[in-house]
């Protein structure tokens, strides 16, 4: 039991790292939500960010509050976006244009460098875009790199959540899973060539499966039947793959921005580090990484692989705390007074991490709540 | 002649660009596979590739030289889909075989015969008979040429233009690591998986 002073101590830490996260989230999901609907569903959306990181902040369980967070995102993009495929859904009533698929920016990468070359040259500005998007991926990198996966990605929410419905994998993977980590790496190279030989998004006609729908696929019935029978594959990856094994299947082996972000996110500074000389070579952050990238081998510490995309899980599970989030390996020098404690390089990530996923689910996650609302006093 | 052949070099510099997409699936992930951090290596394997599509090409000018000599301006719809399934087996081969590592069915083993270790070679050559369009553009001046010297002049300047687009592609070689390495090898497995599935489909339902 803590003693009043730093039970409050934690309190008011909390609360504040609460606000820090709200008021960010608040300003721009207004804005974003008010072009279209009331300002209320933004509100009640940010409320909920602060509420998360208000219960990580307090609790010190960043994993489990974030999965709340980033499972209710995606639930709500599935809702407000997907939910009209279904025959008698009604379709989103308003934000009716999905955000470009950051999934399938990665793999189209030359395809989508050859277009902005022809709209340059042809001096088609309206169809010239790197800055914006570009832009976008650059700040989204060096904020939170890999951790987009597990904070922001409005597909990862799905996989992740599912993940933690088994209390036991049915399945358990063993060491050889590992031979093919490099998976997604292999995907995406061979998805960046083959889209610029044929000059179409490979990936999104061939293997995306949250598509959920076939309006994309080729006219010719063999080559529509192939297609088919990929997205299913990808479809029982991502929804039966993490309800047998407990791990995140389809992010782990099929997603090729995951390999992308993995590349790219070295840039930010900040990483999960594991101390060994705290380490026991317990193998219990291998086993609760939904991402298999963390491997201990038999008497050896733990190592956290670069597909590692800060979800924080593995913090939660080592009972000797030998695992945290650093900057670039180290941890910030330690600050005193009444908020010293928000002061780690733990907090900082979680911060960027949530208000990025906030901001960023504004353009689904108000809507959605509308639809919600709507569909509940019609 | 040397007109032919700057007109087979024209065809392959207008068209390089398509050649190097159309080629970059098969050769990337090799090269990615078995490529080393040695310069020196990458440019033995890229000259081998080069080599095998070099008589390849050589192999169809005489071939289109010698239909259009017989008045037949169409090669057999089989063609084009069993030099896809051909390329696409090749490389599933070479990648099931070395992902497993040296505990599995390494098909570049030095005990083996020396034949089996000229898989540059071979992919170089199964590329090089897979047909994209410009490389039917030339077939077809071929066919009207109807004359074998002329065919491999003509054909010779078009493999010269096309060779240029695809060597830049050693420049990122230097950086290849064993991580590159294991990526390289899955990577061959999924284009092998794929250029063999899509061969073998045209081939069933033609």
């Amino acid at each position: 039991m803590e003693s009043p002073p730093a039970e409050r101590v934690k309190k008011v830490s909390a609360v504040v790292f609460a606000l820090l996260v709200f008021l960010p989230v608040l300003l721009f999901s207004s804005m974003i939500a008010g072009r279209e609907i009331s300002r209320f569903y933004a509100l009640a959306w940010s409320l909920f960010a602060a509420g998360i990181a208000f219960a990580i902040a307090y609790t010190g369980r960043v994993s489990a509050y974030r999965r709340v967070f980033f499972s209710a995102s995606a639930v709500l993009f599935l809702v407000h976006f997907k939910s009209g495929l279904f025959p008698g859904a009604p379709g989103p009533s308003c934000f009716k244009e999905t955000p470009f698929c950051h999934i399938a920016m990665a793999p189209y990468f030359f395809g989508y460098l050859y277009q902005q070359y022809l709209a340059l040259m042809s001096g088609g500005w309206k169809l010239w875009g790197p800055l914006t998007l570009g832009a976008g991926w650059l700040f989204v990198t060096l904020a939170i790199g890999r951790g987009w996966c597990s904070w922001a990605c409005f597909y990862g929410g799905i996989d992740d959540g599912l993940s933690a419905i088994p209390r036991r994998p049915l399945i358990k993977a063993g060491g050889w899973v590992f031979k093919l980590r490099d998976l997604p790496a292999a995907l995406l190279v061979f998805m960046l060539l083959a889209s610029l030989a044929y000059m179409l998004p490979v990936y999104c006609l061939w293997l995306c499966p949250f598509k959920l729908t076939e309006v994309f696929m080729d006219g010719e019935p063999s080559v529509r039947r192939l297609q088919y029978a990929l997205m299913v594959f990808a479809l029982a990856a991502l929804v039966l793959g993490p309800l047998l094994t407990r791990k995140r299947t389809f992010c782990s082996f099929l997603c090729p921005f995951a390999a992308w972000q993995a590349f790219w996110g070295r840039a930010n500074p900040f990483r999960v580090t594991a101390a060994p000389e705290k380490c026991s070579a317990c193998g219990n952050c291998a086993q609760a990484c939904p991402m298999f990238a963390v491997t201990c081998a038999a008497g050896a510490a733990a190592e956290v692989l670069p597909y590692c995309n800060l979800c924080g899980e593995c913090l939660g599970a080592c009972p000797q705390g030998a695992l945290r989030y650093t900057v670039f390996g180290a941890d910030l020098p330690a600050a005193g007074g009444r908020l010293g404690r928000l002061f780690t390089a733990g907090y900082f990530f979680v911060f960027s991490a949530l208000t990025l996923g906030g901001v960023f689910s504004s353009l689904w996650a108000p809507a959605a709540l509308r639809d919600l609302v709507k569909l509940v006093l019609p | 002649m040397p007109a032919l052949f700057s007109e087979g070099f024209l065809l392959g510099l207008s068209t390089g660009f398509y050649c190097l997409s159309a080629c970059l699936p098969m050769l990337a992930p090799y090269l990615l596979a078995e490529g080393t951090a040695a310069w020196r290596i990458n440019f033995y394997i890229f000259l081998q590739f080069l080599g095998g599509r070099f008589a390849a090409y050589m192999l169809f000018a005489v071939f289109a030289s010698l239909l259009g000599k017989a008045g037949e301006y169409a090669l057999p719809a089989w063609v084009l889909p069993a030099s896809l399934a051909a390329t696409g087996l090749l490389m599933l081969v070479l990648g099931v075989a070395r992902v497993s590592g040296g505990s599995g069915p390494c098909v570049l083993k030095k005990d083996l015969d020396p034949f089996f270790k000229r898989l540059p070679l071979a992919l170089g050559f199964v590329t090089g008979i897979n047909i994209c369009p410009p490389f039917a553009a030339g077939f077809i001046r071929l066919l009207e040429m109807a004359d074998v010297l002329k065919g491999l002049v003509y054909f010779g300047g078009f493999f010269t233009a096309t060779s240029l687009f695809i060597s830049p592609l050693l420049l990122g070689t230097p950086w290849l690591g064993r991580r590159a390495n294991e990526i390289g090898r899955l990577t061959l497995i999924i284009a092998g998986g794929w250029y063999t599935i899509l061969g073998l489909k045209e081939l069933i339902y033609q």
